[in-house]
């Protein structure tokens, strides 16, 4: 009797592990670039990023200032000191949900659009966002891509003079 | 009258030399080298505890600085651009050192102890500290 009750117990323990279960897709060098809306020549790009999906609609991704590379180094130094100032704040973060989760099918191939609602840390100000973009599942990884536009003074940084605006590309490879 | 004109264009000229060569220096001032620069040497485990201690603190030490760095390799991957890109484990086996090189690195495999030189951008906490630039010294 003791040992049919363990077995039901552990049967049912099981299954909740079971429902409970959710992979993650994981990223260290995911790409994220920028490019200044009214001048091509402003931009640069990041291949750090470091990103987390879960088949239960949770994304996250962090990236560090200083990891953006642009062509011109004397840019990049500008970049860092005079408009992120990346030594008081060297990251950004990204927490958020994909908000269409149900229609995506992690078992099979194909292309989703994906919605994503969550909050952004970017020169030391958070600010909600919301992002259209898509998931692609290819057998064991994923791809997750977006583009979007910033509004540089939403953040604090002010960088009228080379910028105001920056259209940022999201591209994550993730296994 | 005409020695005025002279002077004028002679500064005019020079002006124009000024500025030609200042969006040369803008346009074309070289990327940091880090074969060239004199790097602090620490092993990856000594570079994450750093980091897990106090964050702040070790973005004061090491934050865009040359570092040397020795470890064994645990992974070696491609980023999406296709540079070479390797991991150091650390005691805490979420977290690692990812680092990646400027140039594909001759004849590395996993298991290697290596000296990897490049310049540190900063912690992603219960992901990585990242290394970029990279050069495989030895």
């Amino acid at each position: 009797m003791a040992t049919k009750f363990m077995l039901f117990f552990l049967c049912f323990t099981l299954s909740i592990v079971t429902v409970k279960a959710q992979k993650a897709y994981v990223t260290r060098n995911g790409q994220i670039s920028f490019v200044a809306t009214n001048d091509d020549d402003v931009s640069a790009v990041n291949n750090e990023v470091a990103s987390r999906i879960t088949t239960n609609g949770d994304i996250t991704f962090s990236l560090l200032i200083k990891s953006f590379f642009f062509q011109y180094a004397e840019m990049q130094d500008h970049f860092n000191s005079d408009y992120l100032q990346s030594n008081t704040y060297p990251r950004s973060d990204f927490k958020g949900k994909i908000t269409n989760i149900q229609s995506i099918n992690f078992s099979k191939n194909g292309v989703y659009p994906a919605t994503v609602q969550g909050n952004l840390t970017l020169h030391g100000v958070t600010k909600p966002i919301t992002v259209n973009g898509t998931i692609e599942v290819q057998g064991t990884k994923i791809i997750a891509k977006a583009k979007f536009t910033l509004q540089l003074s939403d953040f604090n940084i002010h960088a009228d003079r080379v910028a105001k605006k920056v259209a940022i590309q999201f591209n994550c490879t993730y296994q | 009258m005409k020695k005025t004109l002279k002077y004028f264009l002679i500064a005019l000229l020079v002006v124009a030399i000024v500025a030609t060569g200042f969006v040369i220096y803008v346009y074309n001032k070289p990327h940091r080298n880090v074969a060239n620069e004199k790097a602090v040497t620490l092993t990856a485990e000594q570079l994450y505890q750093a980091f897990k201690d106090n964050e702040q603190h070790a973005n004061q030490l090491y934050l865009d600085k040359a570092i040397e760095l020795t470890g064994r390799i645990a992974q070696i991957t491609t980023n999406q651009q296709g540079q070479t890109v390797i991991d150091f484990n650390t005691a805490d086996s979420l977290v690692t050192i990812n680092c990646t090189f400027k140039e594909a690195p001759q004849n590395i495999k996993v298991g290697d102890s290596i000296h990897f030189k490049g310049i540190c951008t900063g912690y992603i906490p219960d992901m990585n500290v990242v290394m970029n630039n990279g050069i495989l010294v030895k």
